[in-house]
């Protein structure tokens, strides 16, 4: 487990640190030379480790994710909430979110939830639509969405 | 979501019934300033929006997008709905140099101009033991001793290394620049004679002239600066085309109504102009200048323009 | 003694004494919160400060700027989520301290240490401000090229078991620090044709992400459905026991005069002022392992070393009209909205301005006192009675509204979704997270501190080494990556050496 995980790691910053190196090779002057530099240790140290890990002799279990399950469902959760940000306006989408991920973990309270997303957002909006005044991504169904 | 529906309804029934532009403005205005909290162009465009929300009856807010010399809230604000709610109080810089040296997705008619401001000119000041006391002095002392002294300005391309690029190539001048994150940091390298020559905005170094501890020889306006006596105008050493100042302005996004601009202009126009702005400016050695709508776009194009000869003579150009 | 007995009386009245006690509850809670910053919330409160009093506005400047300091420990302690990039050092050993059920004490000492470094800091402030400032002015670019070496070299102790892996995320931070225009070429860098990159990656957007959405995809995981019950929560108030506070004596002390020393400098920040702190408190221990697994002196280390910074980094401003950090921007911006010139003269121009402001700095240190520890267990500690299926979805709302506050751009949450995927799998890959950061605050400044010293030089790279300063710090740089190796040998010494006698 351990060792293919390090050579992955090694392999992919090793790739990363050539990629930048590479890439820092069409900035001109020492603007250029810096980041080339530093592409070249870090695919170093990517070597290094894909390096050690290939002669290293013993193979430690590591788990990289404990409950996948559930890591999938939070991601998403994630990744969902944050591509309907836009869409949807800030407050819809973060009343979904907090409504919707709880159940999904397997929270089955439904009112507890409610009540708490409710007041939760509520105190989101109190601070920063309410008192400091600052524009986020306009609802849906916005007035303002609709008339300009 | 039915209840969401019958919002929905009622307010596109608002939207298509209202008049578009009848009473402008409804709500509030985000007025984007294309550089950290705390700068020169963020004090004034903060000072200008306190006055400014009274003449329009509705609340401003700030939002700051630095970074990139001004083009990264410059880009990002041309993205904005023209619709008089989102507003971009700059300096010249972003609009008329960034574009020269790097490559940016606007162009100056991506935005609307308004009106501007205020300006104030670039000054270069020396220690007092700088063997020069004029301006004409400083600039043979310059021209006699090539690649000798360094100059501290604020960023590579930046307005301020172009405005002092102008002088130095009309005199055949060569001094290495020293490019430094704004004036702030100029002023402290150039207090710890870390470099020779003070390049920079006027305010921050206006209290070491009192202190004898810098010494103003040249302002890059034609004209001389009453706050700098010792300092020569342009127009004086036989270059009063080379002058290059630091501007302020209000712009809209592309396509924004004139009706609109207009009532903007105006309400620009009466603010700048209240005697508790000029006096504000006044402190930080600018003066109020407003130009407006045509004149402005004007003002900016042939700016670009000759600061465009100067990038490309001195290899800055992208 | 006339500057400040008129300031204070001037202070000492109903309006700045509100604005400070309710500036600095306010503060906490802005430090407590991931994304939200003194930063973002002092400039959001300027334009209301344009009509008021200067000295109430300026009272909530230092009861925002203090309490946030403070505020960033308490997420960092109770759930290792930094509040404030200045708070991250205080994780390292915060948050084991809470694992053991040390909460409560570890909160303590940071709220104790956070006043003795900001009573510290005020009180330099308030006496040799002036002669420190013009002390700094002999730091050039040479000079702050090592300062942000000698930080560097504190990624030593952060690199925890694996050496390779440290470095490996040093560089990586290096490399993100990159990213955007070069301020002195004018070229754009690792920006791929996008003009919100040109900019650079946004340290809090970065640091929200890497830090945040770890433990909150890991509090998922473990599907709390229940939440803890007061009693496990173990956060009744705990007192001192005899001796503890004298055991911290020396390590406020040094944490104070370093947050002292890098808040004058222009530039250098409260991050690195923790950092360098809790370097400073492991190298002084007689039992450095004991780091970064709960050691009560790690806490008393970056929390102090943090406030530390806040009073002394408005030295330069006040004294020199030049602001070494945003906040300081801030601060002169708003006395010159009131008609004020930053400069070496605005001591005698305004000086009850000027005198009072001092105190109300040194004052809300205090007040973190009182409304610190309290504002900790009442308010935040509760958040985790809430069943963590609960808590998962709510931190990430936080998460997103404080970062897209900061530029009001969609792509930031995405840039913040991708640090924190990378963060949990690197930190899984047992590569440490600090080293990231701390590569993208230092790289820059000493790129371009270094770059700026060879252009003054025309080139010549001893320049580096020869001016007086920077031989100093560099020969301490030197020392600090040679000692941990120096005392490691002599400790393997010693082992043999009592080995060998029986």
């Amino acid at each position: 487990m351990e060792r293919s995980q390090d050579l992955a790691l090694g392999l992919l910053v090793a790739g990363l640190g050539l990629a930048a190196a590479w890439q820092a090779g069409s900035y001109h002057g020492a603007g250029g030379t810096y980041p080339m530099v530093l592409g070249l240790v870090l695919a170093l140290c990517g070597g290094l480790v894909m390096l050690r890990a290939a002669r290293a002799k013993t193979d430690a279990p590591r788990r990289l994710v404990d409950v996948p399950a559930n890591l999938v469902k939070a991601l998403a959760a994630g990744v969902i909430y944050v591509a309907l940000i836009l869409p949807l306006g800030f407050y819809t989408a973060s009343a979904l979110l907090m409504l919707a991920l709880p159940p999904v973990l397997g929270f089955r309270r439904p009112l507890y939830t409610a009540v708490v997303a409710a007041s939760f957002v509520a105190l989101v909006w109190a601070v920063f639509s309410l008192v400091l005044n600052k524009p986020l991504p306009a609802e849906l169904w916005a007035a303002s969405r609709l008339g300009g | 979501m039915k209840i969401n529906k019958i919002i929905v309804a009622t307010a596109l029934l608002a939207g298509t019934t209202m008049p578009a532009l009848a009473d402008y403005p409804q709500r509030p205005i985000e007025l984007t300033v294309p550089a950290g909290a705390g700068g020169g162009t963020d004090t004034s465009a903060r000072k200008l929006a306190v006055l400014l929300e009274q003449k329009l009856g509705t609340s401003i807010a700030v939002l700051n997008v630095g970074g990139g010399g001004g083009s990264v809230g410059a880009s990002q604000f041309m993205q904005a709905r023209p619709d008089g709610y989102a507003l971009f109080a700059t300096w010249n810089s972003p609009l008329t140099t960034v574009p020269q040296v790097q490559n940016v997705a606007y162009t100056l008619d991506s935005f609307t101009p308004i009106a501007s401001t205020s300006e104030t000119a670039y000054t270069l000041c020396v220690h007092p033991e700088f063997p020069a006391e004029t301006g004409e002095e400083f600039l043979a002392e310059l021209a006699a001793n090539p690649d000798k002294y360094t100059y501290g300005n604020d960023g590579i391309g930046g307005t301020m290394q172009l405005a002092a690029e102008r002088i130095f190539q009309a005199r055949d001048i060569k001094a290495v620049a020293i490019p430094f994150g704004g004036a702030g940091e100029t002023l402290q390298n150039f207090l710890g004679k870390h470099v020779d020559i003070y390049g920079g905005s006027i305010s921050p170094v206006l209290p070491y002239v009192g202190s004898k501890e810098a010494k103003c020889l040249v302002v890059t306006s034609a004209a001389d600066v009453p706050a700098l006596p010792q300092a020569a105008g342009l127009e004086s050493l036989g270059l009063g085309d080379k002058e290059t100042l630091l501007w302020r302005a209000i712009l809209g996004p592309k396509g924004l109504d004139q009706a609109i601009v207009d009532t903007l202009a105006s309400a620009i126009d009466e603010a700048v102009n209240d005697p508790s702005y000029v006096e504000f400016l006044a402190a930080n050695g600018e003066i109020p200048n407003v130009v407006k709508g045509e004149a402005l776009a004007e003002r900016l194009k042939s700016e670009f323009d000759a600061l465009a000869a100067v990038s490309k003579a001195l290899g800055l150009a992208k | 003694m006339d500057f400040f007995l008129n300031a204070a009386s001037a202070v000492l009245t109903t309006g700045p004494l509100a604005a400070m006690l309710g500036a600095t509850l306010l503060g906490v809670l802005i430090g407590a919160l991931p994304g939200l910053n003194p930063v973002m919330a002092i400039a959001l409160l300027l334009p209301l400060t344009y009509s008021m009093d200067p000295l109430v506005a300026l009272a909530m400047v230092a009861g925002i700027y203090n309490g946030s300091m403070y505020g960033g420990a308490i997420p960092a302690i109770l759930l290792r989520i930094p509040g404030t990039p200045a708070s991250i050092a205080t994780t390292f050993d915060g948050f084991p301290m809470a694992e053991k059920g040390e909460a409560a004490k570890a909160l303590k000492i940071a709220c104790w240490s956070s006043a003795i470094g900001g009573i510290a800091s005020a009180l330099a402030l308030m006496s040799v401000g002036p002669l420190l400032a013009r002390a700094t002015l002999q730091f050039g670019p040479a000079e702050y090229f090592w300062i942000a070496m000698f930080g560097m070299a504190s990624v030593g102790v952060m690199v925890g078991s694996d050496p390779v892996k440290g470095i490996l995320a040093a560089v990586l931070g290096l490399l993100v620090g990159t990213v955007g225009i070069d301020s002195l070429s004018g070229q754009a860098r690792f920006t791929f044709g996008q003009p919100w990159l040109l900019g650079g990656l946004d340290l809090v957007v970065v640091l929200v992400g890497l830090y945040a959405l770890p433990p909150v995809l890991q509090l998922a995981e473990k599907c709390d459905l229940r939440g803890l019950s007061a009693a496990q929560l173990k956060l009744a108030s705990v007192p001192f026991r005899k001796g503890e506070v004298r055991s911290l004596l020396p390590t406020w002390g040094r944490s104070s005069l370093i947050g002292i020393f890098v808040g004058v400098l222009p530039g250098a920040g409260g991050n690195i002022a923790a950092f360098l702190s809790y370097n400073a408190a492991r190298s002084a221990s007689s039992e450095p392992e004991s780091f970064g697994k709960g050691n009560p002196q790690g806490v008393a280390a970056a929390e102090c070393g943090n406030n530390a910074d806040n009073a002394a980094s408005m030295i330069p401003a006040l004294t020199l009209g030049i602001p070494g950090n945003v906040v300081a921007a801030l601060v002169l911006s708003a006395l010159m909205i009131h008609g004020l010139q930053p400069g070496p003269q605005l001591f005698h121009q305004n000086p009850v301005l000027v005198g009072g402001f001092m105190i109300e700095m040194l004052l809300t240190s205090v007040l973190i006192l009182l409304v610190g520890g309290a504002a900790a267990t009442r308010i935040f500690a509760q958040i985790q009675r809430l069943p963590g299926v609960l808590l998962v979805p709510s931190i990430l709302v936080l998460m997103c509204v404080g970062v897209y506050v900061i530029n009001g751009r969609p792509v930031d949450l995405w840039v913040m979704l991708a640090a924190g995927a990378a963060g949990y799998l690197l930190e899984k890959l047992n590569v440490p997270l600090a080293p990231i950061i701390l590569g993208m605050i230092l790289g820059p400044m000493a790129e371009q501190s270094v770059r700026r010293a060879l252009l003054i030089s025309r080139g010549d790279p001893t320049e580096l080494l020869t001016r007086p300063i920077s031989a100093v710090l560099a020969l301490a740089t030197l020392g600090m990556i040679l000692w941990p190796l120096l005392r490691a040998i002599k400790r393997r010494r010693a082992k043999k050496a009592s080995e060998n006698k029986p």
